[in-house]
């Protein structure tokens, strides 16, 4: 049976964006992604379960990052996402392309 | 690569589905756990912690659902799921099924053949680097003969004074004799100029080429072999080189190796008719009478930057000033510059194409059959789809389902296509005209399995297209309330798009077999063609005389006079002769300018020219040439130089119109000291090098006059003559035991092969026009056979209304007529303009030939009328009770 997408679709590239960025700085579970985005973005950003494990399967199938199973800080297994270096080029491009366009819609905005 | 590593990371993720399930499952578990924790550490009791926990997560089912999605699910799982399904559909209608992949394999199969061929010939490289440079340069004679092979002189002009070509190499076949290594053998050997390797790009593995003192007349004797040669002869030996080869009782040092793979013949110009298979310097004498005999070959190869049209422009000068510079050997003449594939395969291509066209056309019919079949099944699917779309599959998933169904029959089809293509192929190679000698090494290969493949991609979507569509049309509620049966509009829908495909069927079936008829009835007319001689119970061969040896005239003259002596001598055979070049030996014959004495000597360029033939009075004899005035031939000019002559029709025709050419003394000017001969007799005309062309004017000179080195005898014998052939070897073997015997062959044989390439194309293309017409039988008969059940009542009520049998018996015949009918026209309309393609390849027939389009219309006709009777017969037997209560 064919599901109804998630709606985190229209921003997929956003999300993939914001998952790469999360575990740039170290490796992190799925439920440590989630935090880790909930605090850079100062609680504004919330990520929903069920949209998260679909980007983060295709992130890896991609290749841009790699998981391995292994033990969070209590003791729990869990499995670990690190960013790959194909990741981490995405990462960057990604990121420059997002400036660029937060930067054309800023001007477009200041236009009046 | 992005996209095969994902394919590839779901696939593995498809085939270890319960691991990656489980490893989903925990992740999710484990994930969960973690946010009853942070509950737990926030204050919650443990249970509320728990549902919270679960909320977050929304459809806890869902959410796993869509992870196997990414990482193995989706389209590729459901793809996997219509095949499986697919193909429990198909193993449950193993007839529809096997008339389905059988249709399909025989028209992909049939692609797959002619494409591997076209892919040899046509696409791949040729196998010398840099191929797309490699010209041939020929000569272009006053009277328009192309290709016609070079002077000496010529070709020491043009390599000396154009600037297009980064080389320039000559070259000329020969027939040595080979001994000292085991039996005496002939062998092919190309005598070519210093460049020749380095122009092909090619070096050899061992030792070196030739050196510019072994160019020069009555250099030392050297010898580069052929990879092939090398090791046959030589044991593949690294050691070889210094070894010393007797060829035609001369020694020749080997000083190189060839790489394997080295292949370089020229049929066109070649008097071996066999690729060859060592190398000698060819000497090029720069002065006197030796520099003007034209029988090159040239290839060369374009210098980077330069283009065919620039070197052809520069040669076009060449041949001007040539012309400027020596009037009465040049006047006239002109020269062309000839792709290598062109001249290697363009003879071929045209009928190649065509063929490959033809095929094409036969897997259209085929798709439109397995189309029609499939549309039959719409009816009987009806209710499982209209099921299928009452739970919710939306249409566009129902017509993928219903279109890997069709992708699983193409490449069933496909599978057993290649099967018969590989079979096919052998016996194509087997029966393929002597100009696609490079097909040896003809195969399944990946480029052809890579267009087999998209090919029978192509066709599943073609024929399945139609009928998935049509399926899903369906009004769901009539369908489940009816049972099963068709609605009116419907069915009539369904019906039309049937009887269209079927009268494509005709129509194609039609253009093919208006083809293949043209080729037959030209095939047959090329058979009666007279070849001016009688070709039946004789066997031929050559011997060719080592100079070595051999070295008097007298001594090769002796030794043919014995042999035929000695053969005639032997129980069985009933006649022999001998010639210098026999008709249809597949190469070339000498030619000449000739004077008649007492007229004044024609201006340059207005020489009459003449084939020039050795041989003896049994020549004409054993052939059945006819003697048509004047006397012929005795033994007395057999042994001793007598200087008389006798002449074709067409030399009494082209030399002496209106005169008697007996008596006339006429010089055939073969060398510096040729002397004048008297005519003799006129005989018949015999074709030379093909059926279709005129026969060319010839002179006969018997041996005595003109020494040839090498004679073929012809020997016509009681029985088979196949059979006579080791103790006619025998014989000769008596009088010189090292002297080999070469080309054993009937006459028959020889002029069947002269047909060959129109045989190759004759049959090719019958065979698939027949293949067309079964197949649009096969429709023809699907579609009355399931008219006839659609129409069971509306008969049986006639038959109860006091319809006679052979009134039933008509009305059926009469739609399946109309079809065929409307096919015929519509395919006789697409002939007319088709068959213009085949002019090239037909002879003595015009290529819209109103009897062969009436015949194969009427068969046509004919075939269709017997696919209609058999449901005609049914519907003629239809019981109006049975009929009637059908319902």
């Amino acid at each position: 049976m064919k599901l109804s997408k998630p709606k985190a679709d229209l921003l997929q590239g956003t999300l993939d964006m914001l998952i790469l960025k999360a575990v740039s700085l170290g490796a992190l579970h799925g439920y440590g992604i989630i935090q880790r985005i909930r605090q850079m973005s100062d609680e504004m950003l919330d990520v929903e379960q069920g949209s998260l494990y679909p980007a983060l399967y295709r992130i890896e199938q991609r290749g841009w990052v790699s998981s391995e199973w292994g033990q969070n800080e209590t003791g729990r297994r869990a499995k670990f996402y690190t960013l790959t270096k194909a990741g981490r080029a995405h990462l960057e491009a990604e990121e420059a392309s997002w400036d660029r366009l937060v930067l054309a819609v800023a001007k477009v905005r200041q236009a009046t | 690569m992005g996209a095969i590593r994902i394919l590839s990371a779901r696939l593995r993720g498809l085939l270890r589905r319960e691991a990656v399930i489980g490893d989903i499952d925990e992740e999710m578990r484990c994930h969960l756990e973690m946010v009853v924790e942070a509950n737990v550490e926030q204050g919650m009791p443990p249970a509320e912690a728990r549902r919270a926990a679960l909320r977050s997560f929304g459809n806890f089912d869902s959410v796993r659902q869509r992870a196997w999605e990414v990482r193995g699910g989706g389209m590729l799982e459901t793809f996997f799921q219509d095949l499986r399904y697919g193909a429990r559909v198909l193993a449950r209608n193993p007839a529809f099924t096997a008339v389905a992949v059988l249709t399909l394999a025989l028209g992909i199969g049939a692609n797959t053949a002619i494409f591997s061929v076209v892919d040899q010939l046509l696409l791949r490289p040729l196998p010398y680097p840099g191929a797309e440079r490699l010209v041939m340069l020929w000569e272009v004679t006053p009277d328009g003969t192309h290709q016609n092979t070079v002077s000496f002189a010529n070709f020491l002009f043009w390599r000396r004074e154009t600037r297009s070509f980064a080389g320039m190499a000559a070259f000329s076949d020969q027939r040595v004799n080979l001994t000292g290594l085991g039996e005496p053998e002939e062998v092919s050997l190309q005598l070519a100029t210093a460049e020749l390797f380095q122009v092909l790009g090619f070096k050899p593995i061992l030792g070196r080429g030739f050196t510019p003192e072994e160019m020069l007349p009555d250099g030392p004797r050297v010898v580069v072999v052929g990879h092939g040669f090398w090791r046959r002869h030589l044991g593949g030996d690294p050691g070889a080189i210094g070894k010393v080869l007797q060829l035609n009782s001369r020694p020749y040092t080997v000083v190189g190796v060839l790489p394997e793979g080295f292949r370089w013949h020229i049929r066109k110009s070649s008097v071996a008719s066999r690729p060859a298979e060592i190398w000698s310097p060819l000497a090029l004498p720069t002065e006197g009478p030796a520099t003007r005999g034209r029988f090159l070959s040239v290839v060369a190869r374009l210098k980077p930057g330069v283009s065919l049209t620039g070197a052809a422009a520069e040669m076009k000068t060449m041949a001007a000033r040539l012309e400027n510079e020596s009037q009465e050997f040049n006047k006239g003449f002109g020269d062309e510059v000839v792709p290598l594939r062109e001249q290697l395969v363009g003879e071929v291509r045209p009928a190649l194409l065509i063929l490959l066209g033809a095929v094409g056309l036969v897997l259209l019919i085929a798709c439109a059959n397995v189309s029609n079949l499939l549309l039959a099944r719409v009816a009987a699917r009806e209710k499982e789809i209209a099921l299928r779309t009452a739970v919710g599959a939306r249409r566009l998933r129902v017509v993928r389902q219903l279109l890997t169904e069709s992708l699983l029959l193409s490449l069933l089809g496909s599978l057993l296509g290649l099967i018969f293509a590989a079979w096919g192929l052998r016996a194509l190679v087997a029966i393929s005209p002597r100009e696609l000698v490079t097909l040896q090494g003809v195969g399944l290969n990946l480029p052809v399995l890579a267009v087999t493949l998209a090919v029978s991609l192509a066709t599943g979507v073609l024929f399945g297209l139609a009928p998935a569509l049509e399926s899903t049309r369906l009004n769901l509620n009539d369908s489940l309330k009816e049972g099963g049966k068709g609605t009116a509009g419907q069915g009539a829908r369904n019906r039309r798009l049937r009887n269209a495909l079927v009268v494509a069927e005709v129509a194609l079936a039609l253009v093919l077999l208006a083809g293949a008829g043209l080729l037959i009835k030209s095939f047959v007319r090329l058979q009666a063609v007279d070849p001016g001689f009688r070709a039946d119970g004789v066997l031929t061969m050559v011997a060719r005389l080592p100079g070595g040896k051999y070295k008097e005239d007298r001594q090769k003259i002796d030794f043919f006079r014995q042999a035929t002596e000695r053969i005639r001598a032997v129980p069985g055979v009933r006649d022999v002769g001998m010639v210098n070049f026999l008709p249809f030996y597949g190469g070339l014959g000498a030619a000449t300018a000739y004077f008649v004495e007492g007229r004044p000597a024609p201006p340059p360029g207005h020489f009459t020219t003449a084939d020039v033939r050795v041989s003896d009075a049994g020549y004409f004899r054993t052939l059945g040439i006819p003697l048509l005035r004047g006397r012929g031939f005795t033994d007395v000019e057999l042994r001793e130089s007598r200087h008389v002559l006798l002449i074709n029709e067409a030399m009494a025709r082209q030399g002496f119109p209106g005169e008697n050419p007996i008596g006339k003394r006429v010089k055939v000017v073969m060398g510096p000291d040729s002397e004048p001969g008297e005519i003799i007799g006129i005989v018949g005309d015999v074709k030379f090098a093909s059926l279709t062309e005129e026969a060319k004017p010839t002179v006969y000179e018997p041996p005595p006059d003109l020494t040839y080195s090498a004679m073929t005898f012809v020997i016509r014998t009681a029985g088979d003559p196949g059979e006579m052939a080791p103790t006619v070897r025998r014989v000769l073997r008596e009088i010189d035991p090292d002297q080999p015997v070469s080309d054993v062959q009937t006459m028959e044989r020889l002029l069947s092969d002269a047909v060959r390439r129109n045989r190759f194309n004759t049959l090719l293309l019958g065979l698939f026009a027949g293949l067309a017409t079964l197949l649009a039988a096969v429709g023809i008969f699907g579609v009355m056979s399931s008219a006839v059940t659609l129409r069971t009542r509306e008969i049986g009520l006639r038959v109860a209304l006091g319809a006679q049998q052979g009134q039933v018996l008509g009305l059926i015949l009469k739609q399946g007529l109309r079809l065929t009918l409307a096919g015929v026209v519509l395919g006789l309309a697409g002939a007319l303009a088709l068959t213009r393609l085949l002019a090239g390849l037909l002879f003595g027939v015009g290529s819209t030939d109103p009897a062969t389009f009436a015949a194969i219309a009427a068969l046509l006709t004919l075939v269709s009328a017997i696919a209609c009777y058999l449901p005609a017969r049914r519907a003629a037997r239809v019981d109006p009770l049975i009929a009637l209560r059908y319902e």
